[in-house]
């Protein structure tokens, strides 16, 4: 049995618009285990990014109980969340989130710099395919190599667990394939979770697990026990 | 802070100052007006200081003693002069000493008074008498005149009033217009962060997303203005050091009586005035538009 990596219940978020409230998440049970690869599938308003904020750290949660290990996030100082964020949780955005002014491995070391046990920023650049690229700026990289760079960014702080917001989403087929390849590798060499969250029902055939949110509410969740590799995914 | 991580943000700040070009440039470009008019404005208000002393040194009430005045009346005129209370110096001029420097005046000429010595002397003896606050000359000038033993009181007015009045509207319409600059450099330094933002705010997420303390994040924004703001400063430092070097050659060949501030005591207070100034614009600036932008 995998060991339990995060735990959260009862989760709900709500939003003040003026007079009306705007639920995002209505009350969800979320659970993400070591070393799985989840995808969290639903369409869009449904909740997906809201709830990745929140596992993430970036967010808090409106109501419910959080826990990561001992820690529990919903009652976390903000210097705790910042931790937490600098040395467990690597993000992965659908437009990448490269500093302009900063190269490829620039960024990579931004990251690098502030946590724990950083992982060495070359080695991670080979890995991805790009240590011909290390110094150029995002906007001389394609689409696919930018996402490249934003994954080894958020793999060089050695966090448990990669939470990634439609990364194909703006990408074309070879080099989405390509990209989640890159977060199987990881899944299962580095051994980190992989959340991805997506509306794209053909990347749920490579997940371990399949999370399905609906309306702010999780719908079901499907154990996957033969996965797809990321080759044999198209869409 | 760490030694490493203070290089780690200048080198950041000196990054970011090179790639973002002409934001940059802008940014130094407003420091460096304001402080270039400000600056400006200073070494014009020194001068115009530094003229008005001159001339309050010089002002002086010249009191003429009345040639018939009896011994008594002298001694009696002499004491109420040193008595009074706004006085600051009494000089006594005796009519030979009057004379002497009157042929020291004429020089190549002094032949002129040749020949008007002892008794046959026309000149008067009288007092110089300077007031302790300058402007109060013609009051002190009313009052002693009526003293006995007076013939008549002379302290240059119709050109000391005037000019009075003139150094003073200088002052004030210079305080003025530096205060209206103020609040203009404000708005122009929000305008310009407020250009930056777009770029800042999402760089800004990107850094809390990746796990960076606000700290972390604002340093090197603060190290960014603090150097636009010392680059900002230094421009019109040496713009003012040449300009003013060359409007003081000039004085000096065209208006040689007008004494002015000399250039290096100007360059001292440029730096000692307009470099922090400009650190602090730059500073404020840029921790403002993060303070801003770290609450997203
Ligand atoms: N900052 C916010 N303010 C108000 N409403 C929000 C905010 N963020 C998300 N929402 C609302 O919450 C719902 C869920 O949004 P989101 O989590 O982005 O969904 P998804 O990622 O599945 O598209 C949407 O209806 C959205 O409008």
């Amino acid at each position: 049995m995998a060991k339990l990596l995060i735990e959260a219940r009862n989760i709900k978020k709500r939003y003040q618009m003026g007079e009306v409230i705007v639920y995002a998440l209505r009350g969800v049970d979320f659970t993400l285990y070591e070393k799985e690869l989840v995808v969290v599938l639903g369409p869009s308003g449904s909740g997906k990014s809201t709830l990745l904020n929140i596992i993430g750290g970036m967010d808090r949660a409106s109501e419910g109980e959080f826990y990561f290990g001992d820690f529990h996030l919903h009652e976390a100082s903000e210097r705790q969340l910042t931790y937490y964020r600098r040395n467990e949780v690597g993000f992965i955005f659908q437009f990448y989130n490269l500093m302009p002014n900063l190269t490829a491995y620039e960024n990579i070391d931004l990251s690098a710099q502030i946590a724990e046990n950083p992982l060495d920023i070359d080695g991670l650049l080979e890995q991805v395919g790009l240590s011909e690229r290390r110094d150029h700026f995002p906007s001389q990289l394609s689409g696919g190599e930018q996402q490249r760079v934003a994954i080894a960014r958020g793999l060089a702080k050695n966090p448990r667990m990669l939470l990634c917001d439609e990364p194909t989403g703006s990408l074309d087929l070879a080099s989405g394939i390509q990209v989640l390849k890159l977060l199987r590798d990881f899944c299962d060499d580095y051994q980190k979770t992989v959340v991805i969250i997506t509306h794209n029902t053909e990347i749920s055939k490579m997940a371990d697990r399949v999370v399905y949110l609906k309306d702010g509410l999780v719908d079901k969740v499907e154990i996957n026990d033969s996965p797809l590799s990321a080759e044999q995914v198209s869409w | 802070m760490h030694i490493r991580s203070l290089f780690y943000f200048i080198g950041e700040a000196l990054k970011s100052i090179a790639r973002n070009g002409w934001m940059s440039v802008a940014s130094i470009a407003v420091v460096a007006i304001t402080l270039l008019i400000l600056g400006s404005f200073m070494v014009l208000n020194y001068n115009v200081t530094l003229i008005t002393e001159d001339v309050k040194e010089q002002v002086q009430i010249v009191l003429y003693v009345d040639e018939e005045a009896s011994g008594e009346d002298r001694l009696k005129l002499q004491q109420k002069l040193v008595g009074h209370p706004q006085m600051e110096e009494v000089r006594f001029v005796s009519r030979d000493e009057a004379l002497e420097r009157l042929k020291r005046q004429l020089g190549d000429r002094s032949y002129l008074v040749e020949g008007y010595e002892g008794e046959d002397n026309p000149l008067r003896d009288s007092y110089e008498l300077r007031t302790k606050i300058p402007e109060d000359i013609a009051i002190v000038a009313g009052e002693i005149k009526e003293y006995p033993g007076v013939d008549y009181v002379d302290y240059g007015s119709g050109v000391v009033e005037p000019l009075f009045q003139f150094t003073g509207v200088v002052r004030w319409m210079g305080l003025i217009f530096m205060a209206g600059l103020a609040v203009t450099a404000v708005f122009l330094i929000a305008h310009t962060i407020r250009l930056t933002v777009y770029i800042r705010r999402k760089e800004i997420m990107i850094m809390k997303y990746v796990g960076a303390t606000d700290w972390f994040i604002r340093w090197p924004f603060v190290f960014e203005g603090l150097i636009l703001g010392f680059i900002g400063a230094v421009i019109p430092i040496i713009i003012i050091y040449y300009g003013y070097n060359t409007a003081v050659a000039w004085a000096q060949t065209n208006i040689y009586f007008v004494s002015l501030v000399s250039p290096e005591d100007i360059i001292e207070e440029m730096v000692k005035v307009l470099l922090p100034l400009g650190v602090i614009l730059g500073v404020l600036g840029s921790s403002i538009s993060v303070r801003r932008f770290l609450k997203v």
